[in-house]
């Protein structure tokens, strides 16, 4: 048992861990994600297109075995980041005492014989303490002491962003409404209603669009209502939902006549369908073509493309011009009209994006202080006349000792120029 | 202004070139005042970059970094800047030989991109964007130097140490140092880059991660450097085994980079 849990708290599986979420993540971006079973057996094979299936390739970031992995390094992070803190807790109060210092196990030392405080400035140190320890004259500055932390808290960063993007997804409730100006429209199961006020489409000089503004009003169950306005990048928040404007497209009317009486009356985005009178017929809008279609005399028209769907069976796109009847029979008249543009928002409860986002910019701060923060001590000790200068860097240690060797010769030759000029 | 952002980005462009023969002249003739000509040839191109890059924002009235001719110029911008920083701190002015190629060659790819300015749909049309594509600049420029001063790593042992080479370029252990360094403001500013890129994601779409190619292989890339980070600081992991996967994480920082806008289908793509 002692060895399951120390393996779960070892780098080593860390490591594992790590190259095998990469290796699936490869997986997931080169191969099509959420395509129905028959599209894989098509393009990639039969066996090949099994194994995908099999392994459930096709959707790899909410597979079992990818949550397995992910909740195992969860683990890990936890358990070693917990198992961590007594020694690192040491660690730093002893870099911060003057007590163990031992002059010739410093990884870095040089002799002096010029006052060695102005040293300490050159190494960007703080002031430093004078001491007497064995009857000798110390001095000792020490800096970056954090750094020791950095690992730990973006590996508890990294903990965070994971729980709060994983406990977003699985509570998290996202509905998707579209309609035109004018319309009220449901809100999933919630009893919420959504009334689009308005639609707006921003364009730049060139014709291209520029923003979508949606001007919304959330009704809740109880019919009190509040306003707001989604565009993109600008999301309303109504009710305790994030409204998010996520797409447009287009939207006709379809009306149904019969012996001349109107008797459906809808609107369609496209993409959307509607059954026709009480048959099983289901009418497909798939879009409106401004000139896009040619008629016997050449002439190009304005048409809604549509099709129908029947027991199963999708038929083909057909063409509707404007003015004219998608269906007429003797006592039915069916008819596309009014070309609009819909809005199409995307609602969302999310109670743990902040824990994600809290997550990620504990992550920035470890890095910081893990790459920034280098932990470094610089001492002094006295011998007669000669001071004896030694630094230590937990990180980047040849560097530091170029640096203090370089501080001390500034500092020796500053010395010795002045005492000449004087 | 689009007129003179493109005499002054051919103008970085051909002394980015000269640098780079300069540099090339510093190591074969062994002379120290061409190694200063070449850093100062090297700043001066970087200036004029920065100048074109001003003026394509100035013109496009917006900033400069999303289609692939702005990114791979900003790429190469990143690149010089952070070469030069490591050039000046380190006084490894031999290092400008190995990365100016790579400079030219990324605003070599940039030049032969479209430099049409064509309006941005809406989703770009955010405060994010700017955060989120200068900061990746940064990453990719410092994953590259590394990537470089690995390289030369893994040749130091051939270089004798009372050569020019020997004395030029710094021992393995303090190679070993900088190529780290570069990867720790590498993946820094990557880590920014995911964190802003998800903020963004959010506003617009409502998702702050949806396993889109390029936020997969931006992971994949933030992983590998993660593995080379652990391996290296807690297993005593230097040397040549951390050099050869420094240049392998910058070949993922590469697919991350030109291979999913090209290759992958999702909402970087270019296709």
């Amino acid at each position: 048992m002692k060895k399951i849990l120390r393996f779960l708290k070892s780098m080593k599986l860390a490591i594992l861990l790590l190259l095998v979420l990469a290796a699936a993540c490869v997986v997931g971006s080169v191969i099509p994600q959420r395509q129905a079973a028959d599209w894989y057996l098509e393009t990639y094979g039969l066996r090949s297109g099994a194994l995908i299936l099999g392994t459930w390739s096709d959707d790899v970031f909410h597979s079992t075995w990818f949550l397995v992995l992910t909740v195992l390094l969860l683990c890990d992070l936890l358990w070693c980041n917990l198992s961590r803190i007594p020694g690192l807790v040491r660690r730093t109060a002893a870099f911060g005492t003057p007590d163990r210092l031992d002059v010739r196990a410093a990884p870095a030392r040089f002799e002096t014989a010029a006052d060695p405080e102005p040293v300490f400035r050159r190494l960007s140190m703080p002031k430093p303490k004078r001491l007497v320890r064995d009857g000798k004259e110390l001095l000792f500055s020490v800096r970056g002491r954090a750094g020791f932390w950095g690992a730990w808290v973006t590996h508890l960063g990294i903990f965070l962003l994971i729980i709060g993007f994983a406990l977003g997804q699985a509570t998290k409730r996202e509905f998707t409404v579209s309609g035109v100006p004018g319309q009220t429209l449901p809100v999933g199961d919630t009893g919420w209603l959504l009334q689009i006020d308005d639609f707006d489409v921003e364009f730049t000089e060139s014709g291209a669009p520029k923003q979508f503004s949606s001007a919304l009003t959330m009704l809740d169950p109880d019919g009190k209502a509040e306003r707001g306005t989604a565009s993109v990048n600008h999301p309303a928040t109504l009710g305790g939902f994030k409204i998010y404007q996520n797409s447009t497209g287009t939207a006709a009317r379809v009306t149904v006549t019969r012996n001349g009486e109107l008797v459906q009356d809808e609107i369609l985005c496209a993409g959307d369908y509607c059954y026709v009178l009480d048959t099983p017929m289901a009418l497909i809008f798939e879009g409106y073509l401004r000139q896009g279609l040619e008629r016997d005399d050449g002439v190009r028209t304005d048409a809604y493309a549509w099709s129908t769907w029947y027991d199963g069976v999708s038929g083909e796109t057909r063409y509707q011009p404007e003015g004219e009847a998608a269906i007429q029979t003797e006592t039915v008249t069916v008819r596309f009209s009014e070309p609009q543009s819909f809005t199409l928002l995307v609602l969302k409860q999310e109670r743990f994006g902040g824990l994600a986002l809290l997550g990620g910019l504990v992550t920035l701060l470890g890095l910081v202080l893990s790459f920034y923060f280098q932990p470094k001590r610089v001492w002094a000790e006295r011998s007669g006349e000669t001071w004896t200068v030694c630094g230590a860097c937990s990180k980047g240690g040849s560097l530091f000792c170029d640096r203090l060797r370089e501080a001390v010769k500034s500092e020796a030759e500053r010395e010795e120029t002045e005492h000449a000029e004087g | 202004m689009l007129k003179v952002e493109n005499v002054l980005f051919t103008a970085a462009m051909c002394l980015y070139f000269a640098a780079m023969i300069v540099y090339f002249l510093f190591t074969a003739l062994k002379k120290e005042k061409l190694s200063k000509l070449a850093i100062g040839v090297q700043a001066l191109a970087l200036l004029l970059h920065t100048a074109a890059l001003v003026c394509r924002g100035i013109g496009a009235g917006r900033l400069p970094l999303t289609n692939q001719y702005e990114f791979a110029a900003s790429f190469a911008w990143g690149l010089c800047l952070v070469s030069l920083i490591f050039i000046l701190k380190f006084r490894f002015p031999v290092l400008g030989a190995f990365l100016t190629p790579l400079i030219f060659l990324v605003i070599g790819y940039a030049a032969m991109q479209s430099r049409e300015v064509k309006d941005l749909m809406p989703s770009l049309r955010s405060n994010w964007l700017g955060f989120h594509v200068s900061t990746a600049i940064i990453a990719y420029g410092s994953f590259g130097v590394s990537a470089v001063v690995s390289a030369i790593f893994l040749c130091r042992t051939r270089m004798r140490d009372e050569s020019f080479w020997g004395q030029h370029v710094p021992n393995r252990e303090k190679l070993d140092l900088i190529s780290y360094r570069s990867v720790c403001l590498g993946l820094l500013f990557l880590t920014f880059t995911i964190l802003t890129g998800a903020i963004w994601a959010e506003r617009a779409w409502g998702s702050y991660w949806s396993w889109d190619p390029k936020e997969t292989w931006s992971l994949i890339t933030w992983i590998i450097y993660a593995v080379y980070l652990h391996l290296r600081v807690n297993r005593g992991w230097r040397g040549t085994s951390a050099a050869v996967f420094a240049v392998i994480g910058f070949v993922c920082v590469l697919f991350t980079y030109v291979g999913v806008n090209t290759l992958l289908p999702g909402i970087h793509s270019y296709k």
